[in-house]
């Protein structure tokens, strides 16, 4: 032991060497130690979800900079650079990402762009909604200003990713997510997208819900015009769907007994409500011009063109009665045809029949109430009247052999009279009418067929 | 310290075999060597640096290069002790048969 003690003494020497060779050994290894170290921490941080990641490493101290999504998050992230082989120290600088409250995450689209703001909860969802944005915009361009935040509502990607998908069918306008409530606003790209986007945010995830939809569509509008000239009626613009397509086609021939009607219509989402309803009556008012435009745009419905006697004009422009649905406007330009030029009694009973021979005038079933349909032809008798004032008509009633023979006498009576009455409230003398009933007496076609009864229930216009 | 001994292998193996040679050529040199007093001084400042290399108190590069210092200097001293063991091993064995 004493020998180990004399000889350490003499130790000293391999000390110079030694330091020249620790010398050599630090100045030539430190860089590559910090590398290996660098990229050992940034190995061990692969699967952990970080953001602003930054890992300097002086000698084997690691000073590891991140901001996390929890807390257990960071915890384990600083445990994981710690236990890299070889690392001395960790310097930890992480911090949470800042908490979002209220939690704001915004769409909105211009003419050239779509920009995405506001907070998203992880790097993952933030790739998930610009690539979707892309996908569903296609060659629209996308902006994304969205920073990284905590506190997001749960489903929040699915709810996000729900409503990007709305953004496009949007022209321009804003859907901003706050907290679990859904803001959107703008204008639609084309009719029914807002019915659409409206049935789409049913299918929110459980627990959000829609604070303020102000989603405007373009306007629905809907046009006939009645031409005298080609005896057509064109009916151009958008109907709801193919049910009230076909029925609202039916009612425009029942109502425009002598023109051919041209159906240019097509089936659109986003009709206002009450459309048929206010349509059907607005095309009578349309059936009783002698020429016109009707033009429907979203609720409001402008008649124009000219009536064929004043009394007409005076009721179109009173309104379109009682059906005409709440929360409409009805604008009436109308004026009044020129009076056509008088004519002798015999070419007034010709035209009576040449009118009478296109269409009949229709009642309720088994009443005197004069159909709506009919109100158009019935002007035309009127303006054909005013054109031989000198001349007494028999308005004759005729039913089918249907029935108690005295009900359909009385019925014909009834149903003669309500003719006359018309032509009377349009201003006509009650001297020159004559109503009168004739039951089943003077059937036209046999009683046996339905289309027999047909032609046999039926007013006639006969000049005395 | 696993780490560094994979990593520099080369330069430990060096420290050693600096130890070795100094601890055969020891046995036999002649002189003084370094006085007690001195030798106190110098146990005082190993051991005041392994108390920072284990503290951690040195940052950075540094820190680095004392632990890197404090293990070459670990191994140059067990080289020197089996180098001095070794030769006095055969110093000793041939005597006798003189």
């Amino acid at each position: 032991m004493h020998e180990l003690f004399k000889w350490s003494r003499k130790w000293w020497p391999g000390v110079i060497p030694l330091v020249i060779c620790w010398g050599i050994a630090a100045w030539t290894t430190t860089a590559t130690v910090e590398a290996d170290l660098a990229a050992r921490s940034n190995a061990a941080l692969k699967d952990t979800i970080l953001d602003k990641r930054r890992i300097a490493v002086a000698g084997r101290d690691v000073t590891f900079a991140a901001e996390a999504f929890s807390e257990e998050g960071r915890q384990s992230a600083v445990a994981s650079v710690e236990a890299v082989p070889g690392v001395r120290l960790v310097n930890n600088e992480t911090r949470l990402v800042p908490e979002a409250k209220p939690f704001v995450w915004s769409a909105e689209r211009d003419v050239v762009r779509v920009t995405l703001t506001g907070s998203a909860p992880l790097p993952s969802s933030k790739g998930k909604l610009l690539e979707a944005a892309r996908n569903t915009l296609g060659s629209v361009e996308v902006a994304d200003q969205m920073s990284l935040a905590r506190g997001a509502p749960p489903r929040f990607d699915s709810a996000a990713l729900l409503l990007l998908d709305q953004i496009g069918k949007l022209k321009d306008g804003k859907i901003t997510l706050t907290d679990t409530k859904v803001n959107l606003s703008g204008m639609a790209r084309e009719l029914g997208g807002r019915e659409a986007i409206a049935a789409a945010l049913r299918n929110l995830p459980e627990g959000y819900s829609v604070a303020a939809n102000d989603i405007k569509a373009p306007p629905y509008i809907f046009q006939a015009y009645k031409d005298p000239v080609a005896v057509t009626l064109t009916l151009t613009g958008n109907v709801p769907d193919n049910n009230a397509h076909a029925a609202l086609v039916a009612a425009a021939e029942r109502k425009f007994f002598s023109e051919k009607v041209v159906d240019n219509l097509k089936a659109s989402l986003g009709a206002p409500s009450g459309f048929a309803n206010a349509v059907v009556p607005a095309l009578g008012a349309l059936s009783r011009l002698s020429t016109g435009t009707l033009v429907v745009t979203d609720r409001e419905v402008k008649l124009s063109g000219d009536a064929f006697y004043d009394a007409a004009a005076n009721q179109i422009r009173a309104g379109l009665g009682r059906d005409f649905p709440q929360g409409w406007q009805y604008k009436a330009d109308i004026s009044v045809k020129p009076a056509a030029s008088p004519v002798d009694a015999t070419v007034c009973q010709q035209l009576f029949t040449e009118l009478l021979s296109k269409a009949r005038i229709r009642f309720e079933s088994g009443k005197a109430d004069i159909s709506a349909d009919s109100v158009g032809l019935l002007d035309r008798l009127t303006e054909t009247a005013l054109r031989c004032p000198n001349a007494t008509i028999e308005i004759a009633g005729h039913t089918d052999s249907d029935g108690d023979e005295s009900a359909n006498q009385a019925l014909s009576e009834r149903r003669a009279e309500a003719v006359m009455d018309y032509l009377v409230k349009a201003g006509l003398p009650p001297t020159r009418f004559q109503a009168v009933g004739y039951g089943a007496t003077q059937p036209l076609a046999g009683n046996d067929s339905e289309e027999g009864k047909a032609q046999n229930r039926r007013i006639d216009f006969v000049v005395k | 310290m696993a780490y560094l001994a994979t990593f520099f292998w080369g330069w430990l193996l060096a420290a050693l075999l600096i130890g070795l040679a100094m601890g055969w050529i020891s046995v036999v040199q002649h002189g003084e060597g370094v006085s007690r007093k001195l030798a106190r001084w110098l146990a005082l400042l190993a051991a005041i640096l392994i108390a920072l290399a284990l503290g951690h108190i040195v940052p950075g590069r540094f820190g680095y290069w004392l632990d890197l210092f404090l293990i070459m200097f670990a191994l140059y001293l067990a080289g020197c002790l089996v180098g001095s063991w070794l030769r006095d091993w055969v110093v000793s064995r041939s005597q006798p048969a003189r």
